[in-house]
């Protein structure tokens, strides 16, 4: 599927007039990550992207017939990092046309619902397509969604924990309603992503890494002083 | 409602709208942004507002959304052209206001003219009124949130006067045809952020009072002295930075043609080592030009804090650029305070204050610290140290008088005829900058070593060509001295200490600023990705019949705040966008904000996918994916029932078929196409709809002329389908010409042809020889050649009548030829080395032997 990638960025830099701007903000960021967020139908995802992107919760939100997308910059270890989400439609029927955006993806956020089992259920088949479509590196995120409705509660903590741990998986509970553990979820998955690429586990230059390293510009050096002769004219 | 009420609603009240215009913002290449420009007066001071619109034309108030809110004050222009305007009557408009500038297109219409004359009237009653004006009311709209200027993406670029000039950029314009998603214009979104964290600075920083000592002296060429400490230590309390100026630090030839002076570093090494000793210094920078030299210092401890720091020389001597006067400057980053020092030689002798004046004013304008983007000129520094030998005297009054009344301490009377502060209180040089009072000797001019007037015969009067001032808020001077003990010089050195309020970051506070101000950038970058609707998701065709095409309309409506360009694309592992039976129209295409696009979709069930839907290789099934370029994608999915059809189905199936195919069973009509189905009932020996076709162009058509060369008519073709296909007792419908047609489509559609494709080749190589062909046909499938053989029969029998019929032997082989020995789907012809031609005329050839030959041989084993 062509799938365009991110347009050119600006070859010069705007030093800033305030002398914090130019320490602190450098003007980039260093990488483009990409996520999918995956899982049955009616969990939470496209809630989890909006609040993670807009920090708003649209209750009775429209199941997606598609796959959505969102975007944030985020900070990690001063690094800055623009996450590119795409969620896609959990629907069944969907899932033969969804596998096509898999690829390429450095993050994965498989969604399930606390509060109804089958979703749980059907972790182990969401597993098995984001293991055989991702690759080897792609950090995969077990996220139990709807924590603030914990009365009905269907899967308990330790039961999913347990898989996440037999499968190799991080894994948290977030609420997409009340926000709770939701930037948590997206930032450790960019902070795991970011150690791999600094300890050398992610090959950034694997066509489907899922990471886009962006050449930082260069800042104008103002410490070189002129070369300017009394005699010009 | 009428527009203006709308407006009304939207605006606070007592704030009039004047006059209104819609008009469409202009940038490159852009696909067209609409806007909304409205005149508004309160109080006889205006302001142009410029609105964006959720629905075209608003229905309501909560459709505008206000992008822009400018004065119209003196910063306000506007120019109007129509000439670029080749064609129509487009005008365009350039507004710029402070911080503002925007290109637009405008359609000229009635309206027009009564809103460029408000606009001019505003303009004129701002002259007339301007001292009364008070524009409060604009602040009222928060033209500073970020989500409005969000609504344009700015850019904020430096103009040569390095004000920050926000450029409406559109972000819409910059969609290139890959990924804008949030990254239109990056640079864009830093300009942003930075622009949100300077209005914000108070919110993160904090401030807090430094020490700066400002020292100048004009050494008249002198080498160092041993100590400076009389001028340079003279506070007890070490100041946070010191900035050295000095003057005629050079007077050789040498420094005067190639800038090359060993005094620069003895001098450096004196003031190094007499700076206050109870602090650690550290040289930020050192400049030179000529005899005028700076030095910035700043005590350890502050360094880093010290950040882009940069230099700058002017020379202002003969033809405004030899260096023995003029003005060298360094500026710095103190924590969040931008700091410059500008140390000066204005031009000398008594009456040439005019000069001094436009010695300012140039260094003023040549000053610039180009590594900037934009560049930045003096007064672009929250705080200016401008000091160095101005060289304004006293003129009005004798040297005697002068003498005389400094003496006595008197300077008050002698101020007053001081060039400097009369130029400056006259605004003609040093706008904007202060200077503490006087209450120091004059600092020229001495006997070099003695604190004794100029005895020579010049006689001049002593004058205070020394001089320190500064701009800028919260800086207070705490002393402004002289130091008559350094005597080397005909100049005494000055001094000044200044406290100055810097802005110290707050580090905790920026960061939580700045994500804060991240975040909501986040926000309206997903609120600006391109957004659409789709009426309908779910596309669903009934009853698909054979070779009718169906026609379904999906409308897709842009409701975000961008242009958007959507495109159907190929899902993974497929080649095409969509299934060969369905055709979309337009498949790719631009909406604007506000717009919609009606496409098509056509499905057609024909020869190349009828024999798949029977077989189950394939059904009215699609999801079709609809790209957002930049943005989101969409699922449509497209099903429906395809009515079973004679067309399409094997020769063997249809011969096991005694029945009309309405009434077998679908799921039957497969296990007979996949051969899964044991069927007890002898099979007719050709089926029986090529037994209808050609009988019925037997008993009527063998003396119609040009029987297989003239098309049918499509609706009869669609009657003798039905016919066909359901079974009527009535007798077959349509022209003979359409009968022939639909026996040629009937065995056109079949999966295989009747010579099967894996013969293909054979067949072909086999043409010359009869006997081979015989040999191939006796080798066919049962079904197949009884078919062959039948049809040949036919022919011969129509040939029989050429008399009547006219027809041609080798047109009609060539026609059967095509039908009988179809090309496997994607052959390559030149593959085999044939080329179609010669292919045509193999499979003519072929034919041809089995209408000019008996093949009673061949039919014996055959029983009809």
């Amino acid at each position: 599927m062509r799938r365009a990638t991110d347009a050119s960025l600006p070859t010069f830099g705007t030093m800033s007039s305030k002398a914090s701007e130019s320490k602190m903000s450098s003007s980039q960021y260093s990488y483009i990550f990409k996520y999918i967020i995956v899982g049955d139908m009616g969990v939470g995802k496209s809630c989890l992207l909006h609040q993670f992107t807009e920090q708003k919760f649209t209750a009775d939100c429209p199941h997606t017939i598609g796959v959505e997308f969102g975007t944030r910059i985020i900070e990690v270890s001063g690094k800055k990092i623009k996450l590119q989400i795409w969620d896609t439609a959990g629907q069944e029927r969907f899932r033969a046309v969804t596998r096509s955006y898999y690829r390429g993806a450095a993050g994965a956020l498989m969604v399930y619902d606390i509060t109804r089992r089958s979703s749980y259920n059907h972790l182990s088949s969401w597993l098995s397509d984001t293991r055989n479509l991702t690759n080897p590196g792609t950090v995969i995120y077990l996220i139990g969604n709807k924590l603030d409705m914990e009365s009905n509660r269907d899967v308990s903590y330790e039961e999913a924990k347990q898989f996440a741990d037999e499968n190799g998986l991080m894994f948290l509970e977030a609420s997409a309603k009340t926000g709770e553990y939701v930037e948590d979820a997206f930032l450790k998955t960019a902070q795991i992503i970011y150690e791999c690429i600094q300890d050398g586990r992610l090959d950034l230059n694997a066509a489907d890494s899922g990471v886009q390293q962006k050449i930082l510009q260069c800042e104008t050096n103002p410490n070189v002083e002129k070369d300017k002769s009394c005699m010009q004219c | 409602m009428e527009l203006s009420a709308i407006m009304k609603d939207k605006l606070n009240a007592g704030d009039n709208v004047v006059a209104l215009h819609e008009g469409v913002l202009l940038q490159g290449w852009s696909p067209k942004a609409h806007r909304l420009l409205a005149l508004v007066e309160r109080n006889l001071s205006f302001g142009l507002f410029v609105f964006t619109t959720s629905r075209n034309p608003p229905q309501a108030f909560t459709d505008l959304t206000i992008n822009f809110v400018v004065p119209i004050d003196s910063d306000f222009k506007c120019d109007i052209d129509s000439l670029s305007a080749e064609s129509n009557s487009d005008i365009y408009i350039n507004l710029s206001a402070r911080n503002f500038k925007l290109f637009m297109g405008m359609d000229s219409g009635h309206e027009t003219n009564h809103f460029f004359n408000e606009l001019s009237r505003s303009m004129d009653l701002y002259l007339k009124n301007q001292q009364t004006l008070d524009f409060q009311w604009l602040k009222k709209y928060n033209i500073n949130d970020i989500d409005l200027e969000l609504g344009l993406m700015m850019n904020i670029n430096g103009d040569n006067t390095s004000n920050n000039i926000i450029t409406a950029n559109m972000a819409v314009a910059e969609n290139d045809i890959s990924f804008p998603t949030g990254t239109q214009t990056l640079s864009s979104r830093e300009s942003v952020i930075q622009r949100q964290m300077i209005l914000s600075e108070e919110q993160y920083t904090n401030a807090q009072n430094f020490r700066i000592y400002i020292g100048t002296w004009n050494v008249n060429g002198q080498p160092t002295l041993s100590s400076l400490n009389d001028w340079l230590t003279c506070d007890s309390e070490p100041p946070d930075i010191y900035a050295i100026g000095f003057q005629e630090l050079d007077l050789s030839k040498e420094a005067f043609l190639f800038n090359d002076s060993p005094r620069e570093e003895e001098w450096l090494q004196a003031v190094t080592k007499s700076l206050n000793s109870k602090g650690n210094y550290k040289k930020v920078s050192l400049v030179r030009l000529v005899g005028m030299m700076l030095i910035v210092f700043v005590k350890n401890k502050h360094m880093d804090h010290v950040k882009n720091v940069a230099t700058d020389t002017v020379g202002t001597g003969i033809m405004g650029k030899l260096g023995n006067k003029g003005g060298v400057a360094v500026r710095m980053d103190f924590h969040n305070t931008s700091l410059c020092f500008v140390n000066t030689h204005l031009a000398a002798h008594v009456e040439e204050y005019e000069r001094r004046n436009q010695d300012y004013q140039n260094i003023c304008s040549r000053m610039v610290f180009s590594n900037f983007i934009p560049p930045k000129t003096v007064k672009d520094h929250n705080q200016v140290y401008w000091f160095g030998d101005l060289n304004y005297r006293i003129t009005e009054m004798d040297a005697i008088s002068v003498k005389d009344l400094v003496r006595k301490n008197n300077f008050k009377n002698v101020l007053e005829a001081d060039q400097l502060k009369q130029q400056h209180r006259a605004g003609n040089v040093f706008k904007g900058y202060k200077e503490g009072s006087i209450n120091f000797l004059p600092t020229y001019k001495y006997d070099p070593g003695t604190n004794d007037w100029d005895s020579s015969e010049k006689n001049r009067a002593p004058a205070w060509c020394d001089r320190i001032l500064w701009r800028g808020n919260s800086i207070k001077q705490l002393a402004y001295r002289s130091h008559p003990n350094l005597l080397i010089s005909d100049h005494k050195p000055v001094s000044a200490l200044f406290e100055s309020e810097v802005r110290v970051v707050d580090l905790t506070k920026y960061r939580k600023i700045h994500e804060h101000i991240m975040k909501k950038l986040d926000k309206a970058e997903n609120e600006y990705l391109p957004q659409v609707m789709v009426d309908n998701t779910e596309i669903i065709f009934h009853n698909v019949k054979f070779m009718e095409p169906q026609l379904k309309e999906l409308t897709v409506a842009n409701t975000g705040q961008v242009p958007v360009q959507f495109e159907f694309i190929k899902k993974l592992d497929d080649s095409t966008y969509c299934k060969e039976w369905l055709r979309i129209e337009p498949f790719m295409s631009f909406i604007d904000p506000g717009e919609k696009c009606d496409i098509t979709l056509e499905v057609l069930i024909d020869k190349k996918s009828a024999y798949k839907m029977i077989s189950g290789q394939d059904k009215l099934y699609d999801i079709l994916v609809l790209h957002l370029d930049g943005g989101k994608d969409i699922f449509i999915t497209v099903t429906g029932n395809y009515e079973r059809s004679c067309f399409g189905c094997s020769l063997e199936t249809l011969c096991y078929l005694k029945v009309p195919i309405k009434n077998i069973p679908f799921g039957k009509l497969m296990e007979l196409e996949n051969n899964k189905s044991n069927m007890t009932s002898d099979p007719y020996p050709v089926p029986k709809e090529v037994w209808y076709l050609v009988d019925h162009l037997y008993r009527h058509g063998l003396k119609q002329e040009h029987l297989f060369e003239h098309s049918g008519l499509r609706s009869e073709f669609v009657q003798i389908r039905n016919w066909l296909d359901n079974g009527t007792p009535d007798a077959l419908p349509g022209s003979v010409h359409s009968v022939a047609e639909a026996l040629l489509i009937l065995l056109d559609s079949t999966s295989e042809p009747i010579i099967p494709y894996n013969l293909h080749a054979t067949c072909l190589s086999a043409v010359s020889y009869y006997s081979q062909c015989k040999q191939i046909i006796s080798q066919l499938p049962e079904r197949s050649k009884n078919v062959f053989l039948y049809l040949c029969a036919f022919l011969q029998e129509l040939l029989n009548h050429v008399n009547d019929n006219k027809l041609d032997v080798k047109t009609i082989a060539s026609v059967f030829g095509e039908i009988f020995i179809r090309d496997p789907p994607r052959s390559r012809s030149d593959k085999s080395g044939h080329t179609r031609t010669s292919m045509s005329r193999k499979k003519t050839n072929f034919v041809y032997h089995f209408l000019v030959n008996d093949q009673s041989d061949l039919i014996i084993n055959t029983s009809f």
